[in-house]
């Protein structure tokens, strides 16, 4: 960061079937957007397509974000490398059996089928060396055996090694000279090592967590590969970063080591944009709602702070990796209307991209909750995303009344509000649920609305849960994009540690810090942050004696060890309505390393000097949820509205990727940063 | 009818929510690990005429069981007697659907100019102690008196305020007092929560919405269940079973059922099961309903919510004194019965649809526990497991590897490096067991062996009744290595057990081995190459492959000639 500093920012975030690409211009403190479609064969392709119509010279361009969830789709689609396991003699299966429960949602499935493992069970060997809990040496390693076991592997065409040992987050030696062995007779065989990705107990999370990472290790790293050398023979001079699943960004090396803290870096960039515009806005209580095509997903934002969990679930696999607390509380714009025995439901099937709704024109037949907001007047068909689509009203219209209105034996208008209807049941649902338990009251949240439809549903939310205001973004539909722009160069460090939180354990715990401050001030060195730029924040996450759920408190190094009890005390009786007088347990010391880079602050734009009026471009009629009925929207061009204008519903704001729909209870205000406010107000 | 099936649908979506918050805040605020990690607990709204309308789910065997508690309940307290703000506290076993342990609060909702009520809540948790002759399990009480404080619908909140007295008698009565209040607590959050949001909902819709919607709700649960259930063959099927032993005498203990389908739904009758047994194994009835209930959820709605409609089709017979239908005094503690019972409805219903179901899985929850002293702090420990069962195999696949029995598949297991942080237990090995998986054409899923080497003194429990009988097998497929436990084997103690409490030392062995899935199908008609896959994986042995399958593999290779000769002459 000492270099002079260049004028541009890009951020890239490849979603389903977009690429969104986000320039920042240092120089006019202004944002320009970017789409192409996404190309699945070769997702860089459609990156580089992206950048090209950004048209920002990178030479010029100082720092360079992505967030891609390629690693998520190869676990997904189950795509990554033939993968072996190297554990314990006796232990081959831990991988297999996992917890041995089943998903929630299949509780009542006499027939549920496991999926196949990841890791086929004669790629699994184990060799004997065994530590216990504390670490120490039972049995020693067995180093012909790792020898011989790699050999196999090998032979056997695995691609890439996970190891993982029980308790080898206490003590790595085995894991650590087991991989030097590997590595030694192997060279080309690219080793995860459980200790190194997480230093946090339970074998069967931690070897996941370091399968899956050996998993998409190779695909990922041809990825990256690929794309940092086209982007520097187009002259990239800055960095190039990549996403975290928890915010923050490290370098594309640091990336490559670790893949798994990338798998969900896409959407992890909306929520630090959400944090941004917490702070920026002074909002304590932020509720973000990010609605695309394939989910609707939610998260909560206390005093300005995204809550990071350390355990995510990719698809049925827990990783230890920290992870953003992202909620899918529904399916997209796909969900399929249908009616049940006279009920009429919305999900959870979804259409999808493809064949998508029906107003799509691909073969999609069954109405979704898009035909739905066409036949309402929400959607202009001619100028879908810009234009980029064209909507078939008619056949939407022709669906929804064949399938949901005569079914119920209704209009099609009553019809099709009728899914909004439902839609929007749910989603209070989810959204008061997600709230309740944190113990906080909906309606004290701000709602903070983003992905391409979520400024067109989330005024009915705003409406139902009455919450204090909506917040809809500038470019709603890239702000996941927007948000890496905004984002820090960041390491995170565990290590699990169960011991008595009291003063006469206080220099163990310190002695545990110390550890993970070198590792941490070393990445960040690594990754070029100087030493006054680097910011170290530590975390303890405690429990009482006997109970399992533990909460992270942040703490300085210099705090009382009786004041850090009281901080969980605190936090205890706000998250689960009660404190004790038992005695705290640490369980897990955390150190987040922070690089910080100099961020791109959002300029005040001038005040509108015309009359809102100005930017008004028609009237259609669309369906009022305050008057139940079809009534003129007057609709407005977002770029021509400024700083002080004020509408009242019913109104729709049209940015082209965007829509945001106006009730005739509420009113618009656009802040002095171009952001749309809306609040309840009867006209 | 004047409702639409939209607006019905949003009171719907409303309800389950408000028992969806039900949830959260008893997670959010329980004491104890059982309820927030076991989820050990059951969540239900009524109606006025207490039926079912909405439910969260917590743990699969209580589904439902509220519905026959709060029956009882209100009867016992009698609806003029219920005010606003009241709750009411019962856990009277034959009453309440459960052992002793398992505590019920449910309370009437009214909205605030009505006399009636116009719905309940009700939620069921499990308490770690309250008075029970022994501290944590009790495997061997023979009446109710041995097993716990009883309150047989006892109001804790009288219009809104809390009766001291009755959470001092409950103080005094429970080794755990701090966290059974803790979670008391807990749950008067959870039903306060609940009975604000139907206050809402009541409010927002109005009493004539309110009502119809739920009576269509009713219907679309009736309904779905209906047309689900068009498609099950009529008959009527039995199927028996034996429990290991009812905790007291080693002599095994038959349970039995007859399932009828017709045009008026699905009858479990379990008349000719074993009558009341001396120990604590016998069921209460309302537990019994929830078995069958699961089985018809099971096998018509699986993935919708749950209401009083979906079980307007079943009825359940079992006569007051049979061993499913406990009467005072019977002991109810040890609730396995119902594990062995929930498989054996399977089995009945296995012989209509063999094409349907699927064979049965390992049988039962293995489960152990070690309690003793710490060396290093002194401090008293108890820390248990429940080991996975393989699965049975289907029509259409394999059964399962190493998974939770069914009756509490959610729950997981507790992993090698906190049991050996918290005990003596030192894990030798945890592995899949070859050919523990019934044969056939569609195999059943292995299961595993645990071996336990013991580093210091304690108690060590294991919990299973059934070790004694096989996994049956299903359309010709083979049955299945049964549970055991083996205590100190290759020692003169060596001993195979089931149920049993034992007293080990430091260096001492417990290898717990668990039932596996039965077979579907006969094994002759498996794929060669799906066995040679097995054999690969090391699911099956190469033994198993030519003796069971019929299939020569050498090389790492199918040998088919050899194979259809061998198939062909064994046919």
């Amino acid at each position: 960061m000492a270099e002079t500093k260049k004028r541009f920012r890009i951020a890239v975030d490849i979603g389903g079937t977009f690429v969104d690409a986000i320039q920042f211009d240092g120089v006019e403190g202004s944002v320009r957007l970017a789409k192409a479609p996404t190309t699945p064969g070769q997702p860089y392709e459609g990156v580089l397509e992206a950048i090209r119509r950004l048209g920002t010279p990178l030479e010029e361009t100082d720092i360079f974000v992505h967030g891609t969830t390629l690693g998520l789709n190869a676990i997904l689609e189950r795509k990554g490398a033939i993968t072996g396991i190297l554990t314990n003699e006796g232990m081959r299966d831990v991988f297999e059996i996992g917890r041995a429960d089943v998903p929630p949602l299949q509780m009542y499935n006499f027939a549920y089928e496991r999926p196949a493992p990841v890791v086929k069970r004669r790629h699994r060997i184990g060799v004997p060396g065994r530590l216990d809990a504390a670490g120490d040496i039972v049995t020693p390693l067995d180093e012909d055996a790792v020898r011989a076991a790699a050999a196999e592997l090998a032979g056997a065409g695995v691609q890439a090694l996970a190891i993982s040992f029980l308790h080898s987050y206490k003590n790595p030696v085995h894991e650590e000279r087991a991989a030097e062995i590997v590595r030694e007779h192997f060279p080309q065989l690219p080793v995860s090592i459980s200790s190194e990705i997480t230093r946090e107990y339970r074998e069967y999370e931690r070897t996941a967590t370091t399968v899956l990472d050996a998993y998409i290790r190779p695909i990922f790293e041809a990825y990256v590969g690929k794309l940092k050398q086209a982007l520097l023979d187009k002259g990239l001079g800055g960095r190039f970063l990549i996403m975290r699943s928890s915010g923050g960004a490290m370098t594309s090396e640091v990336a490559t080591r670790a893949p798994i803290f990338t798998v969900m870096s896409g959407p992890s960039g909306g929520i630090v944009g959400a944090a941004y515009i917490a702070r920026l806005l002074g909002r304590d209580h932020l509720l973000s709602l990010d609605y695309g095509g394939t989910s609707l997903d939610a998260s909560v934002i206390e005093n300005m702070d995204p809550l990071v969990m350390h355990e995510a679930t990719l698809e049925h696999f827990p990783a230890l990796i920290p992870i953003f607390d992202i909620r899918c509380i529904g399916t997209g714009g796909g969900s399929i209307a249908w009616v049940q025995e006279g009920l009429l439901q919305v999900g959870p099937q979804s259409a999808g991209a493809v064949p998508g709704p029906i107003a799509y024109g691909k073969g999609g037949v069954e109405p979704t909750t898009t035909d739905a907001a066409l036949v309402l007047g929400y959607l202009d068909a001619e100028a879908f995303l810009g234009g980029a689509l064209s909507l078939d009203a008619a056949a939407a219209r022709r669906g929804m009344e064949e399938r949901i209105a005569r079914v119920l034996g209704t209009d099609v208008l009553t019809a099709s509000a009728g899914v909004f209807d439902v839609l929007i049941a749910r989603t209070v649902g989810a959204i008061r649920e997600i709230t309740v338990e944190r113990g906080k009251d909906p309606r004290d949240f701000s709602l903070l609305a983003f992905g391409g439809a979520g400024p067109m549903i989330a005024p009915l939310l705003a409406r139902e849960i009455d919450v204090v205001d909506l917040i809809v973004p500038n470019v709603p539909a890239a702000f996941s994009a927007w948000g890496m722009v905004m984002s820090d160069l960041v390491s995170e460090f565990s290590q699990t540690d169960i011991r008595r939180l009291s003063d006469a354990e206080r220099p163990a715990i310190e002695a545990g810090f110390s550890v993970l401050e070198e590792k941490g001030r070393a990445a960040l060195d690594q990754q070029g942050v100087r030493p006054d730029e680097q910011v170290l924040e530590h975390f303890l996450e405690c429990r009482y004696f006997g109970q399992e759920h533990a909460l992270e408190v942040p703490i300085a190094m210099d705090m009382e060890t009786a004041d850090i009890v009281e901080r969980f005390n605190t936090l205890h009786a706000e998250r689960y309505g009660h404190a004790i007088a038992d005695p705290v347990q640490v369980v897990t010391l955390r150190l987040r390393a922070i690089g910080q880079l100099a961020k791109p602050s959002l300029r005040k734009l001038p005040p509108a000097t015309d009359p809102a009026d100005t930017a008004l471009v028609k009237v259609r009629d669309a369906y009022c949820f305050a008057r139940r009925q079809m009534v003129p929207f007057g609709i407005y061009a977002r770029e021509r509205l400024a700083p002080g204008h004020v509408i009242q519903g019913p109104a729709i704001i049209d940015e082209g990727t965007s829509t945001t729909v106006i009730h005739s209870d509420q009113r618009m205000t656009v802040d002095e940063y171009g952001h749309l406010i809306i609040r309840r107000h009867a006209a | 009818m004047t409702l639409d099936g939209a607006t019905t649908e949003v009171i719907r979506s409303y309800l389950l929510s408000a028992a969806e918050e039900m949830r959260r805040t008893l997670i959010r605020t329980a004491f104890n690990p059982v309820i927030y990690e076991v989820l050990d607990f059951g969540i239900s709204l009524y109606n006025r005429d207490l039926e079912l309308i909405a439910d969260a789910p917590g743990l699969a065997l209580f589904l439902g069981a509220n519905d026959y508690a709060i029956r009882k309940g209100v009867e016992y307290v009698g609806e003029e007697n219920l005010f606003p703000g009241d709750i009411v506290l019962m856990n009277y076993p034959y009453w309440n659907s459960a052992h002793a342990m398992d505590v019920t609060l449910f309370a009437p909702v009214f909205a605030p100019d009505e006399a009636r009520p116009f719905a309940y809540t009700c939620l069921r948790a499990h308490w770690m102690d309250l008075g029970a002759k022994d501290p944590g399990y009790v495997l061997d009480s023979t009446d109710m008196h041995q097993e716990g404080l009883i309150f047989p619908g006892t109001k804790i909140y009288k219009k809104g305020k809390l009766d001291r007295e009755i959470v001092e008698l409950i103080r005094f009565n429970s080794r755990m007092p701090d966290l059974v209040i803790g979670d008391l607590e807990a749950q008067v959050a959870s039903t306060r929560t609940g009975e604000r949001r139907l206050q809402e909902i009541y409010a927002k819709f109005g009493a004539e919405r309110f009502e119809e919607a739920t009576q269509r709700i009713l219907k679309h649960g009736e309904m779905t269940t209906r047309r689900a259930l068009e498609s099950l063959p009529h008959g009527t099927y039995s199927a028996e079973d034996l429990v290991d032993d009812d905790g007291i005498s080693d002599t095994p203990v038959p349970i039995k059922v007859t399932v009828t389908i017709d045009g008026e739904g699905m009858t479990c009758d379990f008349s000719a099961s074993s009558p009341a047994v001396r120990g604590p194994i016998n069921v209460p009835f309302g537990l019994t309903e929830t078995i069958c209930k699961f089985v018809l959820k099971s096998l018509t709605t699986p993935h919708s919510p749950s209401n009083a409609g979906n079980f307007r089709p079943l009825k359940v017979i079992a006569p007051p004194g049979n061993l499913f239908h406990a009467i005072y005094p019977s002991a109810t503690f040890t609730l396995w019965t119902s594990h062995l019972a929930l498989e054996l409805v399977y089995k009945a219903l296995a012989q209509a649809m063999p094409d349907r179901l699927v064979a049965s899985s390992g049988g039962d929850v293995p489960g152990f526990m070690m309690v003793g002293t710490n060396p290093e702090t002194g401090q008293l420990y108890a820390v248990s497991n429940n080991d996975p069962v393989g699965w049975g195999g289907g029509a259409a696949h394999d059964g399962a590897n190493a998974t939770n029995h069914l009756s509490g598949s959610l729950v997981r297991n507790t992993p090698i490096e906190v049991m050996e942080m918290k005990t003596g237990m030192f894990i030798e090995a945890l592995e899949l067991r070859a050919d523990s998986g019934g044969a056939g054409m569609h195999r059943g899923g292995v299961a595993l062996t645990r071996r336990i080497r013991f580093r210091s003194p304690g108690e060590f429990l294991s919990v299973t009744k059934k070790t004694k009988t096989r996994p049956w097998g299903l359309a010709g497929g083979c049955e299945a290595e049964p549970n055991a436990m083996l205590l100190f084997p290759g020692t003169p103690k060596e001993k195979r057990v089931g149920t049993y409490r034992a007293a080990v030392e430091a260096g001492d062995v417990a290898v717990c081995l668990t039932g596996g899935g039965a077979g579907y199908g006969r094994p002759f008609e498996r794929a060669p190459v799906e066995v040679l896959e097995d054999v690969l994986e090391g699911y099956v042995s190469l033994d198993a492959a030519r003796d069971v399958y019929g299939v020569i593999i050498s090389d790492g290779r199918v040998d088919e000639r050899a194979t259809e000769e061998l198939r062909e002459g064994r046919r």
